[in-house]
């Protein structure tokens, strides 16, 4: 490889069990043993999300109930999962990824894209994929398996023929050989139902994808149709994004009250400092929504969420707060409240939001829109901090 | 009570009243047509409330015997049911009898329905109303103005005087307005009245009385005798009342929301702007806003375009007739002009803007009967 290669270098770097493998960082005695995260393990009908490998060994499966599982593996280990732990160690995991190129795409909490193509170009090697691994299990204590290939397609094909710990690398030309024998459900893309359909027309393998006319395939499932076959013949165009896990779609504030609250003004003025806070947050992010969302939970564990539309992009606390408010007296039952949260649903970036003027009323905002382009001409030309509203400033 | 009826005219007269008879009333008595007999002819009446509707039928004009009156009296039947019987019934002419106990029959041909009517003592009177403030139409006219402004009105009810079009007249000048706040449909004509120096305002007719009205007048030039009081309005035609509830509330002044200080001036064919709308239209539909931006070019070039995030963009450039004033760029709803542009009659259109900001104006070039104002969609 190497100088050599002129097409990208993409690496698809897959944990093993990752939930098992957070909980041997944290507990070191679970090494080597046979471990299964399930939903509750007290329960009964809990279902297993992951399991280690020795677990696995004994026949042990995702979405097996737990007493199924205990019933192959009589010494299995339960534990009950704790997401707060597994972002925490998946956002490590992305940083190391990230030392070694820009271009890192988050899938999921425990699976990514690297576009290696650049670090390649400058001389690394495939020795760096072993640095990589090895780190990552010395470091965090994470098997993984590496894909290379020179699309996501095939690197995510290559990350899942060597478990644990393998690095495959597979070229374009090897997906005759590798990757057409496969059965056609193995196939990244292909779910159960879309394989049951792709059966009643003769294709059992990649490879019978691979050699099905595309125009058939386009005009039975559309363009995803005539996408399958591209992939199945070794071609996929998909950049790595490093944005595309980061678009927002929701940006929300919740509080636990410091006690049951059924008093309807306290109430309020907690929906004022959550609707202050979910503002701010907009600004940031620049962006606007038009549906806001009232999450209230009750001292009984009992959570409801409520929503509604307004015809117009709200940016302020004062407009999140006042829809806010509609929903809790339309919504609350009256009983002692734990928890109240507020949410901007579906926002989308503030150029792309508009807002249809009433005839009635439109000089309020003609004026408004003259105001903030003199704010921005000022602080194009004097920098953010030479005018900002007033009453923040206190004499 | 009991007759005999020409069939085509009973089922015409039928279906006129049946238009105001609502399934949803809270007013039992009122899902039924009341029929009335007497020597001069037949009466039949449906109401919701809101909307009454008074069809008769003279026993004979000067050509022709409709009805043979063979004992007066009268009865409320089912509209539900009634109103789908005379449609069916096979025969020339129907035969209406009423026994004891409301029990109806309808015979015509070999076919007889016996039906369970209602006590006429229960439909409520329609009221009289003092004739005083009268003024006239042609039918013709007036089913334009309607069509011509009350797809503007709005459909919300948070504020109910809106989802009506309001009628004024100052110096013989009849002015219909409809508006949602966001679009306002304008149309005047010339008009005759009874009462000298008659002077109306604030008589805002809902939007859907004017819709089932319109179903009611025909193409033709024979006038509508309009009576207008404080809280009803009747449409008095030869054989015809429809009588309609004004809503409640005053009407917004919007004679001075209407811009007369042009910066961009536009004029070009009605059915290109149309049909370019439309195009610009089949995407951001898919994003439910129906945002349209237009902006001047040079050499009396406007270009419309619309973008959808997720489905893509389209660019149209239109000559126009005319482009004069300052460069613009604006953007707006395109469904709403495509509302208007619909019941525009003239070939050319005469836009003329007065801002980015602020509301513009859309007109017929040949005629000033007719204006239609828009407010533009506010982009950050």
């Amino acid at each position: 490889m190497g100088h050599n290669w002129k097409g990208r270098v993409i690496f698809h770097v897959d944990m093993n069990s990752f939930y098992a493998s957070v909980e041997r960082v944290y507990d070191s005695s679970l090494k080597g043993k046979p471990l299964a995260i399930a939903g509750d393990p007290k329960e009964r009908r809990g279902i297993v999300v992951t399991s280690s490998y020795e677990a696995r060994a004994y026949g042990v499966k995702t979405t097996m109930p737990v007493w199924e599982a205990r019933k192959k593996c009589p010494d299995l280990i339960v534990r009950p999962p704790d997401f707060d732990k597994y972002r925490k160690v998946s956002s490590d995991m992305f940083q190391l990824l990230q030392e070694y190129t820009d271009l890192v795409e988050p899938v999921s909490i425990d699976e990514g894209y690297m576009d290696m193509t650049l670090p390649f170009k400058q001389g690394s090697t495939v020795a760096e994929a072993n640095h990589i691994m090895r780190r990552l299990e010395r470091e965090l204590g994470l098997p993984a398996s590496i894909g290379i290939a020179p699309n996501k397609f095939l690197a995510k094909m290559a990350s899942d023929m060597k478990k644990p710990l393998g690095i495959t690398i597979l070229r374009k030309r090897d997906a005759a050989q590798k990757l057409w024998p496969l059965p056609i459900e193995e196939m990244h893309g292909i779910g159960q139902k879309t394989a049951d359909k792709l059966k009643k027309w003769n294709i059992h393998s990649i490879g019978d994808l691979a050699r099905f006319s595309p125009v058939s395939l386009q005009q039975r499932f559309g363009v995803k149709g005539r996408k399958w076959n591209e992939r199945a013949n070794g071609i996929d165009e998909r950049l790595v994004d490093p944005d595309a896990a980061n678009e927002i779609k929701s940006v929300g504030n919740s509080t636990t009250l410091e006690h049951d609250e059924d008093n309807p003004e306290a109430l309020m003025m907690t929906l004022e400092k959550l609707s202050e806070k979910v503002e701010m947050r907009m600004k940031r992010k620049q962006v606007t929504s038009w549906t806001i969302q009232l999450t209230i939970r009750y001292n009984d564990r009992k959570t409801i969420t409520r929503s509604k539309t307004n015809a117009n992009p709200l940016f302020t606390a004062k407009e999140m707060k006042e829809q806010a408010k509609v929903l809790l007296h339309e919504h609350w039952s009256g009983k002692p409240v734990r928890l109240l949260g507020v949410t901007a649903l579906h926002v989308v970036p503030v150029d792309q939001a508009y807002k249809q003027l009433d005839l009635f009323s439109y000089q309020k905002d003609e004026k408004e829109a003259e105001l903030s382009q003199t704010v921005s001409h000022l602080t194009d030309k004097y920098g953010e901090h030479i005018i900002s509203k007033g009453l923040l400033t206190k004499k | 009570m009991h007759f005999i009826i020409q069939r085509d005219k009973f089922v015409q007269s039928v279906q006129h009243v049946n238009k105001a008879v609502s399934s949803r009333t809270t007013i039992p008595i009122l899902t039924g047509i009341k029929l009335e007999v007497t020597s001069d002819g037949v009466t039949l009446t449906g109401s919701d409330s809101d909307i009454s509707i008074e069809s008769f039928i003279p026993a004979a004009d000067e050509e022709k015997e409709y009805v043979e009156v063979k004992k007066e009296g009268s009865i409320v039947l089912q509209a539900r049911f009634f109103a789908d019987i005379v449609k069916k019934l096979p025969g020339d002419d129907i035969e209406v009898m009423v026994q004891d106990q409301f029990a109806t029959t309808l015979r015509s041909g070999s076919v007889v329905f016996n039906l369970n009517g209602l006590d006429p003592e229960e439909y409520p009177q329609l009221p009289k109303l003092d004739e005083s403030r009268t003024f006239r139409l042609p039918q013709n006219l007036l089913k334009d103005m309607i069509r011509q402004t009350v797809f503007a009105v709005s459909n919300q009810e948070t504020r109910p005087v809106l989802t009506g079009v309001n009628m004024e007249i100052e110096n013989g000048i009849l002015t219909c307005t409809a508006t949602d706040s966001h679009r306002l449909a304008m149309r005047k004509a010339i008009t005759e009245s009874t009462t000298e120096n008659l002077t109306i305002s604030n008589v805002v007719i809902p939007g859907k009385s004017l819709n089932e009205l319109s179903k009611i007048l025909d193409d033709t030039d024979d006038l509508v005798d309009i009576v207008v009081t404080g809280s009803q309005i009747l449409f008095q035609f030869k054989h015809l009342l429809f009588f309609s509830r004004l809503l409640d509330g005053k009407y917004p002044v919007t004679k001075n929301m209407i811009p007369e200080q042009a910066k961009t001036q536009i004029e070009l064919p009605t059915k290109e702007l149309l049909h370019s709308l439309e195009r610009a239209l089949l995407l951001s539909k898919e994003a439910k806003n129906n945002v349209i931006n237009l902006k001047t070019l040079e050499g009396d070039v406007l270009e419309v375009t619309s973008i959808s995030s997720e489905v893509g963009k389209v660019t149209e450039k239109i000559h126009c007739h005319q482009v004069e004033g300052e460069e613009l760029r604006i953007s707006f709803n395109g469904k709403n002009i495509m509302d208007a542009l619909k019941v525009i009659d003239s070939e050319m259109v005469h836009i003329m803007f007065t801002g980015a900001m602020s509301p513009f104006i859309l007109r017929p070039t040949d005629h000033d009967q007719m204006l239609h104002l828009f407010s533009p969609v506010r982009t950050y």
